[in-house]
Parts: C-alpha cells; structure tokens; sequence
C-alpha cells in the first residue's frame, strides 16, 4: 500500500481546513472543536487520503469519536493506512 | 360483522435473534404467558439455554444464523415436530451499524442488508408458506426501529433496512388478506446495546428531547409485543413506536 507520511496528512488537513478559510494551527495538541474541524471534515480528510493512496479507509465511528485533538487525526489516520 | 374469522392468539411462536437482549426479553414473557416458543440465535446464551432448561416442553432452542436460510427451514421443522404448527413470528435477529456511509465497507453494507432485510423477508417467507399451506392463520411481528423514521447520523444502512421492514410489514399485511395479522414494533434507543453505539452526547441529547425522561427498555416492549401476538386488537399493517414520544 502507498501509505502517506503524517506530514502529507498534515498537509492534505490543512488544505481541507483552508477551502473553508481556516488555518490549521501547528501544535498537534490543539482542539478540533476550536479550530472547527468537524466530523464530515474528518470524513473528507480521510478521502483525500484514499485519493493519494488508491485505498479504502472504512473504519466505525467509536473510533472517531475519541479524537480530540489536530495530533489524534494524525495518529488515527496513520494507523488507519496500516490496517 | 363479516364472516371473517378472527385470527386467534399465537400458541407456537418462532423468534430469531432470541439469545439476548430484546430478543431474550420476549423469549421469557411469551413463556411467562405460557406459549411456546422456538428461539435461535448465532449464539445460544447460558440465558435462553437456562430456558430451555425450565421448560423443556415449551422451548426449542438452536445454533442458527438467520442468513442461512436451509439452517432456518431445518430449525423451523425441527421446532414443528417438537413444538406443534408455529403460528406466529417475531423477526427480531439484526445486526447494529455505527460508521458513516461513506466509510462503511461494501461488504458491512451487503452484511447489514442481508441479515436485517433480506433474511427476515426469506424468514417470513417460510413461515407464511407454511402457515397457508397448513390452513393456518397466524400473526407476525417485525421488530424494527425508529431508525426507519427519523434520520440519525452513522445509521444510514440500518435504517434503510429498518424502513424496508416497515414497508414489507404493511403490504404483507395487504397481501395476506386478514388470514396472518403483521404489524411492526419500532423501539427508541435502547440505554444498552445498541445505544452502545451512539456518543454520550446523542445519547444525552435522545434523554433530554423524550417526554418520559428515559429511554426505552426492553421490558417496556415486550408487552406490546405480546399484545399483537395475542390479544384481538383488529390491529393489522401497523408500526408501533414505543419510544416515549421522543420522535413525536
């Protein structure tokens, strides 16, 4: 699998969060609901990652409900690609 | 009055997906009212096994997935030879979902769909063939969801399944002319199981926005579940919603 760095992850958020005229902040501990990256975000985020990678990412939703933080879609989409 | 007959009470009622849950739940209060019942399950639990225990004459149990359909017309026999003609059906087996549409497989789509509508509608299918065929009349219930009628996020397959059931059970009720009674019981959100599969803030928002102040229990269905498979009620193509006017 053609499985994407954390920062071309990095990258593609901040692209999805500039469409939307907002920035992404640096610090992989800041809050998602501060900066406003939402759960259909998350889900965009995750199909331009299927986009570069040419595959599916299915995953339930407990899992996306325990991201908090810019560093926990990172981490979660990192280990997604793995799987 | 017409010359109809009424379609007299269940005395032999098949239920799958009866090893837990809302499912075991009905399992026990028709035995309490002194029916028979068959019950199966992919899994039979020390619950419904202790049952069989009790009541020996009254219950068969088995090892059978609903969407293996020769498994369920060889458990159908089977509970027929030992139980006597089954002459009411509680379609209650399903699976849960909890992902959004666009990040569920293919294949949960396809798994989702056959357990919870395609394999009711075949379940279905055996027994009113059997019904009919024996002369019998009978009644069923199919056990859906407010799903069906009112949207919630990471539900989208779920519900699409819920609201064929719901369909299937009206014009069923059509079909059958009277001769097989099928109505459908839509339960709210479940404090366990399968509201294990919304966030705590769904959860709290579901609480808030229902006039009982709770969500629904399965000891708050059964009786309703009951009632249609028991009582005359000339109740017939109809979805009940037991969820505290939450929906209304």
């Amino acid at each position: 699998m053609n499985e994407l760095s954390r920062a071309h992850i990095r990258d593609l958020m901040s692209q999805v969060l500039a469409n939307q005229g907002r920035v992404l902040p640096d610090d992989d501990a800041a809050d998602l609901r501060e900066i406003g990256f939402r759960s259909l975000d998350f889900s965009e985020l995750a199909l331009r990652v299927e986009d570069a990678t040419g595959e599916e990412l299915n995953f339930d939703a407990p899992g996306l409900r325990r991201i908090a933080t810019v560093g926990d879609v990172l981490d979660f989409l990192e280990s997604l690609q793995r799987q | 009055m017409s010359d109809t007959p009424l379609v007299p009470p269940s005395s032999v009622v098949l239920v799958s997906g009866g090893s837990r849950g809302l499912g075991l739940a009905i399992v026990t209060d028709l035995l309490d009212a002194g029916v028979k019942v068959a019950a199966f399950a992919r899994t039979v639990t020390p619950e419904l096994a202790k049952l069989a225990d009790t009541y020996p004459d009254r219950v068969h149990v088995g090892t059978v997935d609903v969407t293996d359909l020769s498994a369920a017309q060889a458990f159908l026999r089977a509970a027929e030879e030992r139980l006597g003609p089954v002459d009411g059906l509680v379609n209650n087996a399903a699976v849960g979902q909890d992902s959004m549409h666009t990040h569920t497989s293919t294949a949960d789509i396809a798994r989702i769909v056959e357990t919870n509508l395609t394999a009711p509608l075949q379940l279905t299918r055996l027994v009113v063939r059997r019904m009919l065929g024996g002369g019998r009349r009978g009644r069923i219930v199919n056990i859906t969801s407010i799903c069906a009628q009112r949207g919630f996020p990471g539900l989208v397959a779920y519900s699409a399944t819920k609201g064929g059931m719901d369909a299937a059970t009206r014009s069923l009720a059509r079909e059958l002319g009277g001769r097989v009674l099928v109505n459908a019981v839509a339960p709210g959100f479940f404090a366990s199981e399968m509201s294990a599969v919304l966030g705590s803030t769904q959860l709290d928002q579901i609480v808030r926005r229902t006039p009982t102040g709770h969500l629904t229990e399965p000891a708050e269905v059964v009786p309703v579940v009951r009632m249609l498979l028991r009582e005359h009620t000339n109740i017939n193509g109809q979805v009940i919603v037991v969820d505290g006017a939450a929906s209304v």
